[in-house]
């Protein structure tokens, strides 16, 4: 028995080791956080914002592997998904931008001047998009 | 005495159809002032409809021509080794019918693709976790948390691409700028390394023997 609780540990750590080093390699490509600190100039606290993903991301790790129920008041829920909104709009755009996709797109149709009108298409696409899936695709 | 004039090549300029391009237009020139004055006023070229988007107009054949014109220069020449003109075809302007299409392309593409991100990665099964995480309940449609999470993916994606900070951070690029940046450059790069290859073609610049051109 100890053995094989022993083993299944080992499992489970190497499992998280690979998952925890994918996901960190897959937040430092895309550049999210570089560009929050950029916008906020907050260049000193980089290591509180490693330990905000890390915490994240155990949390989160946590919540989901264990039915873990809270006893919070239901407005609690909006800035949670607020800020889940805007961290995948940011991985959305980190990833339009590492695929080139804008400046080949406004080259090509002689758009490079108000090349914001077609972001904006895209961020009105995902606003409403998101919208009818939640509140119509899904009751289907 | 031979004097000593030094020459910078821009990396890249656009210039419309038809135009002549000068000297000064291609290059940073510094020198004695009389000399620089007419130097700088020397025709180089002169775009024509066969030359269609891009010219290259390489660092030898302007030093030639230069030496043609005033033998007795002396060109001390730093920076790059040939510039790209981007000839801007006269600004058809878009057609609203054409930016209403590419909008809704876009848009349309976008919804879709967020929907299918979502179905993916099973976001629904996730917010209702997340809702009964905080709240308790358990709930079918968490609308509370998912609306909230639809306005902040624009607001994110819009966070990204900067503007909301602007007038704080002007001076640093936005990420879309850096990229179309570097895309142009590409081009040039491009342009540069494959229109004047020198072991292909003669010494002089295809441009000055249009027979050989195509």
């Amino acid at each position: 028995m100890a053995v094989e609780a022993l083993f299944a540990v080992f499992i489970g750590l190497s499992g998280g080791l690979a998952v925890g080093s994918g996901f960190v390699a897959f937040i430092s490509v895309l550049g999210i956080i570089p560009r929050l600190v950029q916008l906020t100039r907050t260049d000193k606290a980089i290591q509180a914002y490693e330990t905000a993903v890390i915490t994240g991301a155990v949390i989160g790790s946590i919540a989901t592997l264990h039915d873990i129920k809270g006893a919070f008041p239901e407005i609690f829920t909006i800035p949670v998904g607020l800020f889940a909104g805007m961290f995948v709009g940011m991985l959305a755009a980190a990833l339009t931008e590492v695929l080139n996709v804008f400046p080949i797109l406004a080259r090509r149709i002689g758009m490079e001047k108000n090349i914001m009108v077609l972001v904006m298409a895209i961020v009105a696409g995902k606003i409403l998009g998101s919208l009818f899936h939640w509140i119509f695709f899904v009751t289907y | 005495m031979p004097q000593k004039i030094y020459m910078q090549l821009y990396a890249g300029i656009t210039a419309q159809e038809g135009q002549d391009i000068y000297l000064k237009d291609v290059a940073r020139l510094e020198g004695e002032e009389n000399e620089l004055a007419s130097l700088m006023n020397l025709r180089l070229y002169r775009l024509s409809r066969k030359d269609k988007t891009h010219v290259v107009l390489d660092l030898l054949t302007i030093l030639r021509e230069i030496h043609t014109e005033y033998p007795d220069i002396d060109l001390v020449v730093i920076g790059p080794e040939q510039t790209v003109v981007e000839i801007e075809i006269k600004k058809k302007v878009i057609s609203p019918l054409m930016l209403v299409f590419v909008w809704f392309l876009l848009f349309i593409g976008a919804a879709l693709a967020i929907m299918n991100f979502h179905e993916d990665v099973s976001m629904l099964q996730v917010h209702q976790k997340l809702y009964a995480l905080i709240t308790g309940t358990e709930l079918e449609q968490p609308l509370l948390l998912q609306i909230p999470y639809s306005i902040g993916l624009g607001l994110g994606m819009i966070l990204f691409f900067n503007h909301v900070f602007k007038k704080r951070i002007n001076e640093e690029p936005s990420p879309l700028e850096i990229e179309m940046f570097h895309y142009q450059k590409d081009i040039e790069k491009y342009i540069s390394d494959t229109e004047s290859d020198r072991s292909s073609k003669s010494w002089q610049s295809k441009h000055y023997s249009q027979s050989s051109s195509d």
